[in-house]
């Protein structure tokens, strides 16, 4: 059964007390429900760049193909990438003035001419003007110059170096997207996403950094899937199917909610917990009036 | 400028072939120059739901390879000569026909149409593609079940990401009494999470399958059954009419009260 608008389905409701209260403000709310470590999938590690994005550079943007492991996986992984590309460029992936030129970072991954052609049709499709490729493949130089675009052949050593994402890298720059993220749909990005829009049952988001939907977040999110535990995810309406941040997993409760009020999930004690917003922001508040001990004294009488 | 649209859902089963038969004779009834396209090749149904299938000679495939011209491959309804039928072979499968083709007979009836209405099988693989790939717009067809949505949610990303713009939403087999009694979702409750417009909501109705098993598709009956109004009050939304969505809510009485007073004027 599926409620109606009066009713709406429920998640973290039961983890965040009545508003009212506010002394419960001061202690983390209760943690939500953890997936039980049994029915836990191993959690494979996943690699947030595993898929194509675009950066930006003072005049021109990168775009960076995912690393060459499962690069020769054949034609369907290709298609799957170029779509899942084109979701995000529809999507409003829109920092770019038109007619911005871009080099592709190809690294070691094998490209033929119709390849090549494809990227050009999606990326001229949002305005974009693919200029040249870098590439450490002989094979790709080759096609790539036949095509009638600027090579950059580098040494295979240089690109093998990026492979495994060096720790303490900086997060790459936040992917701001405005559209509805459907049943299907999965975002995967090493730095901070943005979703102006719903996340609907079905949809999966990983993130590297923070996660903010403004709007429903009814499918899964992954926040600081690189490990760190100090990441959230925002969402103005949090009934999702499933949470993680870092290495901790959390299912929604069931049972109805009665809110509609922004709320944070973030990780306090070893689990994942459930904020209103407003109470998430005051806690934050207060641990930094506590450290600022000067600032505390000066407001004693 | 003939409008092409493909009747999809992802999920199996929700009506497709039945809104497409219905919706096509709707549109023939308003003087609409309308083909229906099958492009469910393996498992075509479209033909019976017509009552067409002993009168099919030559099919898309054939058309293709250059046997018979796409008019003539057209099977003419007798009941509503403006309707045609370009059928899907039975013998082969999905892979039989390339996105390509399939662009390449639309192509062949766009100038002689007002109305392509292409049935897509389940699915969102080969046969998907194929059917999507000459669309301008799309009716995306759900009941109201949790996964039957998922499956509708998924299908309008992918038309977006094929470049199908145009998406309209197509609700069938509401049943208005266990919607009210909280059992069933509710057209508010798809709508929440799809976020497409709404272009119409069918109810559940046992003469559905009855006409589907005559070969006349309800739009046809004489005396209208709800699902008939339903499907030709779509009809005309297609055809740019504004017409109120029936009132499925009311209570069973009310609403065949109604629909005497609506039938005896
Ligand atoms: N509004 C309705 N009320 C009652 N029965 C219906 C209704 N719409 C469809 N049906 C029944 O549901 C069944 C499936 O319909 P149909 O064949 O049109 O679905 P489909 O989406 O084309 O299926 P497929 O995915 O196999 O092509 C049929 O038996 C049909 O009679
Ligand atoms: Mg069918």
């Amino acid at each position: 059964m599926v409620p109606d608008d009066s009713a709406p389905a429920a998640i973290a409701a039961a983890a965040v007390p009545n508003p009212a209260a506010t002394e419960a403000l001061a202690a983390d709310p209760p943690p939500i429900t953890p997936v039980p470590a049994q029915a836990r999938a191993p959690a494979p590690p996943i690699d947030p760049r595993t898929q194509l994005r675009l950066r930006g550079e003072t005049d021109h943007l990168v775009l960076l193909m995912p690393n060459g492991s499962e690069a020769e996986a054949g034609a369907l992984a290709w298609g799957e990438l170029l779509q899942q590309f084109k979701q995000r460029l529809n999507g409003g992936e829109r920092c770019w003035q038109p007619h911005t030129v871009v080099h592709l970072a190809a690294r070691d991954r094998l490209l033929d001419a119709r390849q090549l052609q494809s990227l050009e049709e999606l990326l001229s499709a949002a305005q974009l003007t693919l200029k040249r490729v870098i590439t450490s493949r002989r094979q790709t130089a080759i096609a790539a110059v036949t095509a009638g675009y600027s090579v950059d052949q580098l040494a295979a050593e240089d690109t093998l170096v990026q492979s495994p994402p060096p720790p303490g890298q900086p997060l790459a720059e936040p992917l701001y997207l405005q559209t509805t993220v459907r049943s299907g749909t999965e975002i995967r990005h090493p730095g901070t996403i943005i979703v102006l829009g719903d996340a609907n049952p079905g949809s999966s988001l990983v993130s590297e950094g923070d996660i903010l939907v403004w709007g429903r977040l009814r499918g899964t999110a992954h926040a600081g899937s690189g490990g760190d535990r100090s990441r959230c995810i925002m969402a103005l309406q949090m009934h999702p199917t499933q949470l993680r941040l870092a290495d901790l997993v959390a299912r929604a409760p069931d049972g109805p909610t009665s809110q509609y009020l922004p709320e944070v999930a973030y990780v306090g004690d070893n689990a994942i917990r459930i904020a209103q917003a407003q109470a998430f922001a005051r806690q934050n508040f207060d641990a930094t009036l506590g450290q600022g001990a000067q600032l505390t004294d000066a407001f004693k009488v | 400028m003939t409008r092409i649209i493909v009747m999809t859902s992802g999920k199996g089963g929700v009506g497709k072939s039945t809104c497409t038969a219905n919706l096509g004779m709707a549109l023939a009834q308003r003087n609409q120059r309308v083909a229906v396209v099958d492009a469910d090749f393996g498992l075509r149904n479209l033909d019976l739901l017509l009552g067409l299938e002993n009168r099919i000679v030559y099919t898309a495939l054939d058309v293709l390879a250059g046997d018979c011209s796409v008019e003539k491959a057209l099977v003419k309804d007798k009941r509503q000569p403006t309707l045609g039928l370009l059928a899907a072979a039975q013998n082969r499968n999905k892979e039989a026909i390339t996105p390509e083709q399939m662009k390449e007979l639309v192509a062949g009836l766009a100038p002689s149409h007002d109305f392509i209405l292409i049935d897509c099988p389940a699915g969102i693989e080969m046969g998907f593609q194929n059917a999507i790939a000459p669309a301008k717009e799309a009716i995306v067809v759900t009941t109201p079940e949790i996964s039957a949505v998922r499956d509708a949610d998924r299908v309008i990303g992918l038309l977006e990401a094929n470049d199908v713009k145009f998406t309209k939403l197509l609700i069938n087999r509401i049943k208005p009494k266990m919607v009210q009694e909280d059992q069933m979702m509710s057209v508010r409750d798809v709508l929440d999470i799809l976020a497409v417009p709404l272009l119409g909501v069918v109810p559940d109705d046992e003469r559905v399958i009855v006409a589907s098993n005559r070969g006349e598709p309800l739009v046809l009956d004489k005396q209208l059954s709800l699902a008939g109004v339903a499907f030709n009050n779509i009809a005309r939304r297609l055809v740019g009419e504004e017409v109120p969505l029936i009132d499925l809510n009311a209570t069973h009485d009310d609403l065949f009260s109604r629909l005497r007073r609506f039938f005896r004027g």
